[in-house]
């Protein structure tokens, strides 16, 4: 991780004022084992260029991290990437200069715009070269990205992933620091930083004056503070975001609950099973509807749980409200408390899971916990030639999606003892050839259990 | 006049004050009949809590004797509560306790009464019927006289009373008239056996008399000129019960227990059919059935051959032999308790005890209703087992003997075409005999029903709150709730399908303690020196591969795939952590070409075999990690590689100028050198896959075929195998490997170490020469990792070799990953162990569950 300032023109040598660092020197800072470490190149009345570089200890670095029994736990991109570790390494090198605030001799140097040329890397960025140039260019730097060229024995990767980055432009010394102090850590993948509410501060104080205008604000705000809640407390209400498709397809969620909803009141069940409950959306309606006395949210994820629980507990200031119980439960295992309910949903749950593992899951749902009725919904694949997406399925985790003629196929071969009825309809604005896109099945028992 | 004390229970002692209670019970004290801490009497307790054992408000104006009974009341109240817990702690521990009160009243006998029936143990009275004069005179020499009014009241309640005592439900009741003369004595439990030569438990014969001789026979037992079968050594056997029905020869069964019994050669316990047969045989109104029926058949036909006298009395000595058959035995091992048998089931409260419900419990075990088909269920009794003494049942038929939680399950069904299995003590050990035929039961055949049930879905509430698995080779290994249920949510959402999912390799130890050499981290001498200082002398060092871990589970065929799993695929390759390797489609093309070259080598006709599960490494590395490699190993290598890179030049720019900087340029082009080094020992295992013909397989244990584990086998044998299908195959490849036997075989194996490793290769993995080793009964490492140099930097970082960072790593402690290793690896053996005795896909899974939980990461604990 370094930073190399380069500046031109006949008042060239005022820069190491304004850093207030000796050029006959080397700066060495040990901070916690990590060298902070500075040095000039060129010195003379036309050119300076000095490099501000951090040799970190390693092993240091790997304390407080948290998969400390990855087996990469000790293969860490943080020691070489310019990343928010860096600015906070050298913030103090390079007070003076970022507040600027040299020897009084010098002040009048503060707001001098030099030409100057920041050279800084490797970063290691998700963003595009066409973002990072976007990133500088509203300030008026020209962004030169250099990555270097790889050779491996085998296929592995089309391009580098460390980068360089080479900005020039006039600009004073401070605002310049400033703009990096701000874009580094946006620029950074950072996965290791803890962020809190004083980035905000930061962001506000090395922000002045430039990142309000900044066509990429929105951008640049959200990926320094990378966490929601953080985000949230700077986002503008009127932020217009247009995002069509999960408007889409929140809409056939809540067709998708609506339908649900309406078919189990029909049948009136005291105790429903939602299996594969997730983050309890569904659950959590459920918990409403009348004469409903027993709901059983099950659900293996302990992130999915926890959201869910969650979701209950805003629920439960409402009235009438039946809360869930999470329990910790999956289809390949058995379960007795799941024996006898009324009623087993598996909302959009089956098309997770391999197909050839289904059967006998369905077996111990149908057979063995023997509910009065039972409620899958699934996608419907002919419906996805609408959605143009060629064979894709309509989530990375699908197993398969069915055509109407294959779920109705698999749904009657499950019911092999012929216990229960079903009932086929969809969910969703109806297409004359391709059907609905949610397709549904209710299992009603016509046999009683001995 | 003689009385005999059981072993353990209430002794309850009943007359009025003066009849001689407290005297006699301190005659037998003196002759050491009793022990002290055996009598508890109500006065004690008085003092105890009060420091006065009586009052005495005679002679007292009215408000005060009514004050003073008032008190004696509180006493005695406080008294008795103490009383009534002491006595009833040592009813639990099954020890005797003589009550010394003049229990007088029906109400206090009564507790005591059902005092003894809560905790199973017997309970006797001792009725001392003396004269009123008697107790009047002797009331007057007391220190403290009771009092003649008191005297009186009591010796009149007493002969009320007296004639209701027996039938009170008091196991005897014994008057005593005259205390001169009389003798007590101890009766021994009759439950208890001392195990002297060993104990061969026999599981439910059923009638099936000729594979039970035969069985004898293999014990070594040998027929004596008088018809008896003794064992040379002195060794008795024992039957768990269920000797007769269902089966053949019941009657001849019967008739050869009795005998041997009688001869002190053998014992019986009672049991759910021999129960039935002794009340038919008793008159009482019962219903033949479930095979017992034929138990009569054969009495008809015995009728008919010995004559109706000779059956009479055969019938009458079996009703006798089978009414009294005890519930369970104990066996003790220099006096103490190492092993109960019973048929269903026992309590451990009920160990050492009798009672009807105990009886119950013992023949059906723990029953709970009945299900929709009308048989009862049987509930897991052993479940709440937790006493370090070892229970051996029968009744349940299960294919193969079931070790669960401290219990053995010995009854193999020889009755339904199973097999008829002795248990072995102390020796631990099971001997057994196949049935000669299918005697019963092609419906509802329990060893066809086990079958079927074999593959249900594990119950999940079995380990949800954390668990914990027997395991042959350590012990017990605990599963904590907080690392199972991330494990659940893994097999729920990524792994294999659960009855696939039968094994999963255990993690490894590096090298217990860190080299002693300067720059190395890892050297092969501190693993040799482990198993040196372990007492191991011959080990194999295998070169190990670097690529990914995998087991391989072929089939024969889909129709074996079915039998063993219920799943018809030819086989499955998965990863560690329970994934499938390769994608469907390749799967299935790996899986088919495997199949066509075990074929070609008659591999499972050879072995007679149905599957072979393999532990292996298949590479390249890249295969399953190219992601990994891209975003992690190559991605730091290319920022590390501008970092240093630009710095250095930079340097070497400036230093030109500048000598301070020399130093630092120095440094940088060592750091430069580092990454270089790194950068290559990662692409070193990488190559690239066209096709399944640039894939390499190198299995290195070759786990289980469908009728064995091969954990009894050496590593030399494992690297046999390896060798035999690597010279027929064009996916398996061969692992190098040495023996480290003496001084300069261990020389020569640092020197292979040193070239391999030098030229980048990952190291060897060190391992005793036996696949289990133990030193004095305890598991050691089964395998060490001593990885090279330079592969290292790919593990600890680039940097890691230099002087600062190899001091601090050099104080890893590995302990933690040593403990792991051993559990893991027990319950690697415990769970293969388990599926290939084709027990339920449960009792497999508990064991794979618990490896995957311990490597995972511990959950919220809100769930």
């Amino acid at each position: 991780m370094q930073l190399t300032i380069r500046a031109t023109g006949e008042n060239a040598k005022m820069v190491s004022y304004l850093l207030a660092k000796n050029p006959n020197n080397i700066y060495e800072r040990n901070q916690k084992g990590h060298l902070v470490r500075m040095f000039y190149s060129k010195f003379n009345d036309e050119e300076l260029e000095a490099t501000i570089f951090v040799t970190p200890d390693p092993l240091e670095m790997l304390q407080n991290k948290s998969n400390s029994y990855d087996i990469t736990h000790y293969i860490n991109d943080r020691e070489f990437a310019v990343s928010s570790i860096f600015c906070s390494f050298i913030r103090s090198a390079l007070g003076t200069a970022l507040n600027g605030q040299p020897n009084e001799e010098y002040s009048e140097w503060v707001g001098h715009r030099f030409p100057l040329a920041l050279e800084f890397g490797p970063v290691s960025s998700s963003l595009s070269d066409k973002q990072l140039e976007g990133l500088f260019q509203p300030m008026g730097y020209e962004v030169a990205i250099s990555r270097p060229e790889i050779h491996y024995s085998f296929d592995l990767k089309e391009k580098s992933s460390a980068r360089t980055l080479t900005l020039t432009g006039h600009q004073t010394l401070q605002n310049a620091l400033r703009h990096l102090f701000v874009l580094i850590p946006v620029i950074d993948n950072y996965k290791h930083y803890f962020i809190d509410e004083k980035e905000i501060d930061k962001l506000e104080r090395y922000g002045e004056g430039w990142l309000e205008e900044h066509p990429l604000r929105e951008l640049i705000y959200r990926q320094a503070l990378r966490f929601k809640e953080v985000y949230s407390l700077v986002e503008k209400p009127a932020a217009n975001e247009l995002i069509e498709e999960p408007v889409k397809k929140a809409r056939l969620n809540d067709m998708r609950y609506e339908k649900i909803i309406e078919t189990a009141s029909r049948l009136k069940p005291k105790s429903v099973v939602d299996f594969g409950s997730g983050e309890g959306k569904l659950a959590v309606q459920l918990g409403f509807m009348d004469g409903i006395q027993e709901l059983l949210a099950v659900e293996p994820s302990q992130t999915e749980t926890l959201k869910a629980i969650r979701r209950f507990e805003k629920a439960k200031e409402q009235a009438g409200f039946v809360e869930p119980e999470t329990l910790w439960g999956s289809l390949y295992y058995y379960d007795e408390r799941l024996k006898g309910k009324d009623m087993i949903i598996l909302c959009e749950v089956i098309e997770h899971i391999d197909a050839e593992r289904l059967p006998k899951a369905l077996d111990t749902i149908l057979h063995a916990y023997a509910p009065e009725s039972l409620i899958i919904t699934t996608p419907n694949r002919e419906y996805n030639e609408l959605y143009d997406m060629d064979d894709h399925f309509r989530h990375d985790d699908h197993r398969f999606e069915w055509t109407r003629k294959e779920f109705q196929d698999w749904c009657s071969e499950r019911n092999h003892q012929g216990h229960y009825e079903l009932e086929f309809s969809g969910i969703g604005e109806e297409q004359e050839l391709q059907g609905q896109p949610t397709q549904m099945c209710v299992f009603k028992r016509k046999v009683n259990q001995l | 006049m003689r009385i005999g004390l059981p072993h353990a229970g209430i002794v309850l002692l009943v007359g009025p004050s003066n009849s001689g209670k407290t005297t006699l019970l301190r005659k037998l004290v003196d002759q050491k009949e009793i022990l002290p801490s055996e009598i508890i009497s109500s006065d004690d307790f008085r003092m105890l809590v009060s420091d006065k054992d009586f009052i005495d408000w005679r002679n007292r104006p009215q408000d005060e004797a009514a004050a003073l009974m008032d008190e004696y009341q509180e006493i005695s109240t406080e008294a008795f509560e103490m009383m009534d817990a002491l006595i009833e702690a040592r009813c639990r521990l099954n020890k005797l306790v003589l009550v010394d009160a003049t229990h007088l009243w029906g109400d206090d006998r009564k507790r005591f009464i059902s005092l003894a029936q809560k905790n199973h143990v017997p309970i006797t009275a001792l009725v001392f019927d003396i004269p009123e004069r008697v107790l009047l005179e002797r009331d007057e020499q007391r220190d403290q006289p009771r009092g003649k009014k008191r005297i009186k009241q009591q010796s009149q309640v007493f002969r009320n009373e007296k004639r209701f005592i027996k039938k009170e439900g008091f196991a005897s009741v014994y008057t005593i008239k005259e205390t001169e003369g009389l003798e007590l004595f101890r009766h021994v439990n009759p439950l208890d056996i001392e195990l002297q030569d060993g104990i061969d438990v026999i599981g439910d014969i059923h009638g099936c008399f000729a594979e039970f001789v035969e069985l004898l026979e293999k014990l070594g037992y040998q027929e004596n000129p008088e018809g008896l079968y003794v064992h040379p050594f002195g060794r008795r056997f024992l039957s768990v019960g269920d000797v007769m029905s269902r089966g053949p020869e019941s009657v001849r069964t019967l008739q050869f227990f009795l005998r041997h019994v009688e001869e002190g050669l053998a014992y019986m316990i009672d049991s759910n059919h021999g129960w039935k047969i002794a009340r038919w045989l008793d008159g009482r109104q019962v219903v033949l059935s479930h095979g017992d029926e034929k138990v009569e058949e054969e009495f008809v036909q015995y009728e008919k051959e010995a004559g109706s006298e000779k059956t009479l009395e055969l019938k009458q000595q079996l009703k006798e032999f089978l009414l009294n058959a005890p519930s369970h035995y104990v066996i003790h091992k220099n006096g103490v308790p190492v092993l109960a048998a019973a048929h269903a089931g026992i309590k451990d409260a009920f160990i050492g005890k009798q009672s009807q419900a105990i009886s119950d419990f013992c023949r059906y075990g723990d029953t709970g209703g009945f299900n929709e088909n009308g048989k009862p269920v049987r509930k897991d009794w052993t479940v709440s087992h937790s006493r370090n003494l070892l229970i051996v049942w029968g009744h349940d038929p299960k294919p193969k003997p079931l070790l669960i939680n401290n219990t053995i399950n010995i009854d193999q069904g020889v009755v339904f075409g199973g097999e008829l299995t002795a248990y072995r003590y102390p020796e631990r050990d099971f001997v057994s005999v196949k049935a000669k035929d299918v005697y019963t039961g092609t419906v509802d055949n329990p060893l066809a029903e086990w079958e079927k049930n074999r593959l249900n879905p594990p119950n999940i509430s079995k380990f949800l709150h954390g668990y914990s698995v027997l395991t042959e080779d350590v012990g017990e290994v605990k599963v904590p709730s907080d690392i199972v249920k991330p494990a659940i949510d893994a097999v729920s959402h990524f792994t294999v399908p659960i009855e696939q999912l039968v094994y999963i390799p255990p993690t490894m130890s590096p090298t217990p303690k860190p080299s002693s050499l300067a720059g190395y981290l890892e050297h092969p001498k501190e693993a040799i020196d482990y198993y040196r200082s372990h007492g191991v002398q011959r080990l194999v060092a295998e070169k190990k591969h670097m690529g990914s871990r995998a087991i391989l589970f072929l089939f024969k065929d889909t129709d074996a795939a079915k039998k063993h799993t219920g799943i018809a695929s030819l086989g499955t390759i998965y990863t560690r952590t329970g994934k499938r390797f390769f994608d469907g489609e390749t799967e299935a093309k790996m899986v088919h070409q495997l199949n066509n070259e075990l074929e070609r080598i008659n591999y499972f006709e050879q072995h007679e075999t149905d599957y072979v599960l393999l532990d292996a490494e298949i590479m390249p590395w890249n295969l399953k990690a190219k992601e990994l490699i891209s975003s992690q190993y190559a991605h730091v290598s290319e920022n590390a590689l501008v970092d240093r890179g630009m710095l250095k030049s930079k340097l070497e720019a400036a230093a030109k100028d500048n000598e301070e900087l020399a130093g630092w340029l120095k440094e940088y082009e060592s750091k430069l050198a580092n990454v270089q080094t790194f950068n290559e020992v990662f692409q070193k295992y990488c190559w690239n896959v066209e096709s399944t013909e640039s894939i390499q397989i190198a299995p290195f244990h070759v786990l289980a075929h469908s009728k064995q584990t091969f954990f009894d086998q050496p590593h030399t044998w494992h690297m046999e195998m390896n060798r035999m299908l690597a010279s027929q195959s064009d996916l398996f490849v061969e692992t190098e490997f040495k023996i480290i036997s003496d001084e300069a075989s261990e020389q020569e194996v640092v020197r292979w170490w040193q070239e391999m490793t030098e030229d980048g290769h990952e190291g060897i993995i060190i391992k005793p020469e036996s696949y289990i080793p133990k030193n004095k009964g305890k598991l050691l490492q089964p395998a060490i990792k001593v990885r090279g140099q330079k592969y290292l930097s790919i593990i600890y970082g680039m940097d890691y070799l230099e002087e600062k960072n190899l001091a601090r790593l050099k104080n890893r402690n590995t302990g933690k990953k040593q403990k792991l290793a051993l559990k893991e690896f027990a319950l690697g053996i415990e769970g293969l162990t388990r599926f290939v005795g084709r027990e339920s896909i449960e009792r497999v899974h508990e064991c794979v569950l618990g490896t995957l939980a311990m490597e995972s990461d511990p959950v919220d604990p809100r769930l």
